[in-house]
């Protein structure tokens, strides 16, 4: 007994010395299920709400149509998405029936009250946009989204003005805007500077990072959350690296496999608030919530990985 | 529209190959046993080309126009469009072509006369061969689940094969071909992204 008391007071205090560091750092005062690091969380600037840095992006892995099978498989791959502590599920209605699966899985885990709904609109006719919104929500099941994003700044003038209006009517949390494969880099830098965004979903990896140069610290400087998508380059990333080494300095920085290095990489940049990995492997989701444990590489060290990942491919 | 342009092929192929052949098995389990009628169907194009009644020509469009209706309908539009966004379309262009089909094959008896050109006869029976006979082992054969096999009359690849085979023996019109070469090049596009 003296010795379990010992024990638990041991875990007491290292717990109430990584909840106070987790505070200071922006560390959830959280135990990773490895046993070590914590989870990492970042603040959304416009409202300082910390969220974990590693989400959950749906394109191809969860447009399953009306496949049972391959809805239950989605609904694992949430199960244990959630079980690591992670929170940001990102959709948006070009992506088939990715929606519907993921309110299947929420429903079926009810976790329809305790994920950060991320979704988008997408049409050229913004009078739509309201009712493509509607019809989103109930395919996700949840009482109101907390992000939604002008997808790939279609008709972002006018969807944006809705989306400002469904924040003011308290219908929605957050408003952003995206877009991918470095498409429309220039017209996005203005929105960026003009709009009040909360949030801007952008594509970088450890190869494509022209967004270093000018997006991300504009988004740094006016406040804006930013959402990583494509950390893989779709997985091509992963294709080329599988095979080659590591570098021995990797497990310096928590990585055990090519995907948590990348990933850490990304979510490292201070600007970067989570990337939203896609799979539809429970193993690989296990795997990319461990990219979400601390510690995160320093600056220097992200120029080492980058250096390393050149010299390889 | 000029948003389109940023677009690439691959944005609009948001499904992975195991999705799209696992739709293929879950409509194969749905819509048995109308495989029977398809087989029929077959049977029936064959009997028309090989004793060439007065009637053939309709007939074998008649069967060409329902494969179409029901690959746009049953397929594409309540099977397809739920993983793919622009498949909607695809049923469209299905059900324009059965309207095409109908007007100059049925209506017009525009398949009455086979064609002169012996390499077009030898393509076009080739061609049917592989999209009635061979087609449904293609899935066993290169090592797919054999239930994911796909059927002319059915589904949308063996059904525009067979479309352009019957359009080669015959002495066809030119607007009739259009729909199944676009089908071609978009069929081909998305295996090869998917």
């Amino acid at each position: 007994m003296k010795n379990q008391y010992k024990l638990s007071r041991r875990r007491f205090l290292q717990a109430m010395g990584l909840g106070l560091a987790g505070g200071l750092v922006g560390l959830a005062p959280r135990f990773s299920q490895a046993g070590a690091g914590t989870l990492i969380t970042k603040p959304i600037p416009s409202t300082n709400e910390h969220i974990p840095v590693i989400g959950l992006g749906s394109s191809r892995t969860f447009n399953v149509g009306s496949d049972p099978v391959g809805l239950d498989n989605v609904a694992e791959v949430m199960r244990h998405f959630f079980n690591a502590g992670g929170k940001l599920i990102d959709s948006s209605p070009m992506y088939g029936s990715s929606q519907p699966a993921i309110g299947y899985g929420l429903k079926k885990l009810a976790k329809t009250g305790d994920v950060f709904s991320a979704d988008k609109v997408w049409t050229w006719d913004h009078e739509e946009g309201p009712e493509q919104m509607e019809q989103s929500r109930r395919y996700w099941r949840v009482d109101n989204f907390d992000l939604m994003q002008v997808h790939n700044l279609v008709a972002w003038e006018e969807h944006l003005k809705t989306l400002y209006r469904m924040k003011q009517d308290g219908k929605l949390r957050y408003a952003g805007i995206t877009t991918s494969h470095g498409r429309r880099h220039a017209e996005l830098e203005q929105v960026m500077k003009t709009q009040p965004l909360d949030f801007v979903q952008l594509s970088y990896n450890i190869i494509d990072r022209e967004v270093e140069q000018r997006l991300l610290p504009i988004a740094q400087q006016r406040g804006i959350a930013v959402i990583v998508n494509r950390p893989f380059q779709r997985g091509d990333l992963i294709d080329e690296l599988n095979g080659k080494p590591l570098p021995t300095w990797a497990n310096t920085i928590g990585c055990t496999s090519w995907p948590q290095f990348l990933l850490k990489f990304v979510v490292s940049h201070p600007a970067v608030t989570c990337a939203i990995p896609a799979t539809t492997q429970v193993a690989h989701v296990k795997e990319n919530m461990m990219a979400g444990i601390s510690p995160l590489p320093s600056k220097a060290m992200r120029g080492r990985m980058i250096d390393y990942v050149e010299k390889i491919l | 529209m000029g948003e389109w342009s940023s677009y690439s092929l691959s944005d609009f192929i948001l499904f992975s190959a195991d999705t799209y052949y696992r739709q293929f098995e879950l409509y194969n389990q749905a819509v048995w046993p109308l495989h029977v009628v398809a087989v029929v169907f077959s049977l029936l194009i064959f009997y028309a080309l090989w004793k060439r009644p007065a009637w053939a020509g309709r007939v074998i469009s008649a069967l060409l126009v329902v494969s179409w209706l029901w690959v746009a309908w049953a397929f594409l539009y309540e099977r397809f469009y739920p993983i793919h966004v622009v498949a909607d379309w695809y049923a469209l262009g299905f059900v324009l072509q059965a309207g095409l089909i109908m007007r100059q094959g049925v209506i017009k008896n525009g398949l009455a006369e086979l064609t002169n050109s012996s390499n077009r006869l030898s393509w076009g029976a080739g061609l049917l061969f592989i999209a009635l006979v061979i087609y449904p082992f293609i899935a066993f054969v290169v090592g797919r689940y054999w239930k994911t096999f796909e059927m002319f009359a059915l589904t949308p690849d063996p059904t525009v094969l067979a479309t352009l085979a019957i359009l080669l023996l015959y002495k066809s019109p030119t607007v009739l071909y259009v729909i199944p070469f676009l089908w071609v090049v978009i069929s081909a596009v998305t295996l090869s992204i998917m």
